[in-house]
């Protein structure tokens, strides 16, 4: 079931019908951004986009939507398209079980076939760049792996990153990037630019799907991304040596571009439409200078649209920010059932537990504001019971309206760190978060007139089982 | 699909910010479809074929406009103090 490049999951997507294939001719702009704007409104098994034939290329090749549906989301993995939600978060979840599975070291990468470096660089022969929103400041790459190296600690294959981050095409052979504090390729440039460095980085384009799932799953800083690669998808996944900077990257990879950030450097960058749904930028990040490209011929540009959610972004970020979430509770809390934090990558958070005794559920909820995906996200915690499915949204709307209690159930904790990019903080960088007890008190918390619930009748299930059978036929 | 929305007459202020110091950074592979040009001051990028309110100054949403002071103002991701070795 693993796939070793791009190229062989869109095979699959194929065969499968969840590639549809664009022939006629378009113009870049906003022909492939509204396509693929559209395509999200087809729904949870909606198909990922191939077009050949865009207005002025020769030779383009854009793949659009590639994880933009569960279907999609569940072909990465190996599953049946008709896989559940749920079901592949659970899956997810049974997988990350085997982690670490190391990576194997593969000669005659794919995309070692051609190359091109320094001033006879020119990105926009090699990509077909498209704007995709009206504010965007110019054209992005958004949804490259980037590998980078902790530079005080080089050997250490742990913390070294392979992370999706926004890029900007400034020019022919410049870049800007966006760093996130809490994100670990903020770390690694913070490390470089106290030792008055630059960081040497590999962007990676067009990869096997898995890979671009762990390079947007919230790790932990010295969990290497490629060994969850080789848990999720049953094999360990092959990477090679890029040949300018030494760094680890796919060996399938369409495109790899070498380079670094250059340190201390800041330039105006942006604005982006992001995964918020609202545009940020026009702040002073980094640049970055390309220094070497290595490429297999006729290379596909695998790109993002995203927008109104949920598109694209909303599914790659979707299981992958449950799990780790997850994991990272269930350890301090083997109370707790599942998590929810599909909404905005887990700006929102729902999760269900066991109520150890009374006060217990505000304490998960804490817990979660203190996760390393939470100092950034988790603007807002729903703590649930156990019997409550985070996933069920009608559900958690009846603990909100019945387990709740707003003079005693709702926690505001002020000035919390909080991604630049959630338009509701207070400064961009901190804001005020919301932990949400929607549990039903434990004793000695006797608020409430709960007496007892009403639950699911005994011979429900049976009967349940009976009715779909009937209703089959 | 849509048909291109823009002349490709040579642009002669960047549609974001107004400036004049316009660089061409690209050209179609297929001569004569479209440019990209690039603005000096704001450094915003367009291509020719965009729709007018990409790439014509009266028809660009203020909302998305930028001036010097917005340049010269922006946040900046902080630089980190050198380590003192």
């Amino acid at each position: 079931m693993a796939y070793d490049d791009l190229r062989s999951f869109l095979d699959a997507l194929d065969k499968e019908g969840q590639l549809l294939r664009i022939t006629e001719e378009v113009m870049p702009e906003p022909d492939v951004a509204a396509a693929a704007n559209a395509v999200s409104r087809l729904g949870e098994a909606a198909p990922a986009l191939y077009f050949d034939n865009v207005a002025g290329f020769n030779n383009a090749r854009i793949a659009m939507n590639v994880h933009g549906s569960w279907a999609n989301h569940a072909l990465a993995l190996g599953l049946p398209t008709t896989t559940g939600t749920k079901e592949q978060v659970a899956e997810f979840i049974n997988r990350w079980a085997k982690f670490p599975v190391k990576p194997e070291w593969r000669d005659n990468p794919l995309w070692a076939q051609n190359s091109v470096e320094g001033d006879d660089i020119n990105l926009f022969d090699i990509l077909p760049l498209v704007r995709l929103n009206d504010g965007d400041g110019g054209f992005y790459i958004d949804k490259a792996g980037i590998v980078s190296k902790d530079p005080d600690d080089p050997e250490n294959s742990g913390k070294q990153n392979f992370g999706i981050y926004r890029i900007e095409v400034k020019g022919p052979r410049k870049l800007a990037i966006l760093p996130v504090p809490v994100h670990d390729i903020a770390l690694h440039l913070r490390k470089a630019e106290e030792r008055g460095e630059d960081l040497p980085i590999a962007i990676t384009l067009g990869n096997d799907p898995v890979l671009s799932i762990v390079a947007a799953t919230p790790m932990e800083y010295d969990q290497n991304e490629y060994e969850l690669a080789g848990a999720l998808r049953g094999a360990p996944a092959p990477i090679a040596k890029a040949p300018l900077t030494g760094l680890p990257v796919p060996w399938g990879s369409e495109i790899v571009i070498e380079g670094v950030i250059e340190g201390r450097k800041r330039e105006v960058e942006g604005p982006f439409g992001e995964f918020t749904g609202h545009y940020s930028g026009g702040r002073n990040l980094p640049v970055i200078r390309i220094d070497k490209i290595s490429y297999r011929t006729d290379p596909i540009f695998e790109h993002l649209y995203l927008g109104v959610p949920w598109t694209e972004i909303d599914y790659l970020v979707a299981a992958n920010t449950c799990v780790p979430l997850y994991e990272q509770l269930k350890k301090d809390f083997p109370e707790v059932q599942a998590v929810n934090a599909m909404y905005t990558h887990g700006l929102a958070i729902i999760v269900s537990t066991k109520n150890r005794y009374g006060g217990f559920a505000k304490a998960v909820g804490m817990r979660v504001l203190t996760t390393p995906h939470g100092l950034g996200y988790a603007a807002i915690v729903i703590v649930v019971d156990e019997n409550v499915d985070p996933f069920n949204l009608p559900q958690v709307m009846w603990a909100l309206s019945t387990k709740m209690n707003p003079s005693d159930d709702l926690i505001v904790v002020p000035h919390l760190s909080l991604v630049e990019l959630a338009p509701q903080s207070d400064n961009p960088g901190t804001g005020a978060k919301l932990i949400i007890d929607a549990t039903t008190p434990a004793r000695p918390d006797n608020r409430g007139n709960y007496g007892n619930q009403v639950h699911d009748l005994p011979e429900m299930g049976e009967w349940l089982t009976k009715l779909q059978q009937l209703a089959k036929h | 699909m849509a048909t291109k929305t823009a002349t490709n007459a040579t642009p002669t202020e960047c549609p974001r910010c107004g400036h004049d110091r316009l660089d061409q950074i690209y050209t179609s592979p297929v001569a004569g479809v479209w440019e990209i040009y690039h603005c000096q001051q704001c450094l915003y990028s367009w291509r020719t074929t965009e729709p007018a309110r990409r790439t014509q100054r009266d028809a660009y949403p203020d909302s998305f406009k930028m001036t010097v002071d917005d340049i010269r103002n922006a946040i900046e991701l902080p630089v980190p103090p050198l380590r003192q070795s």
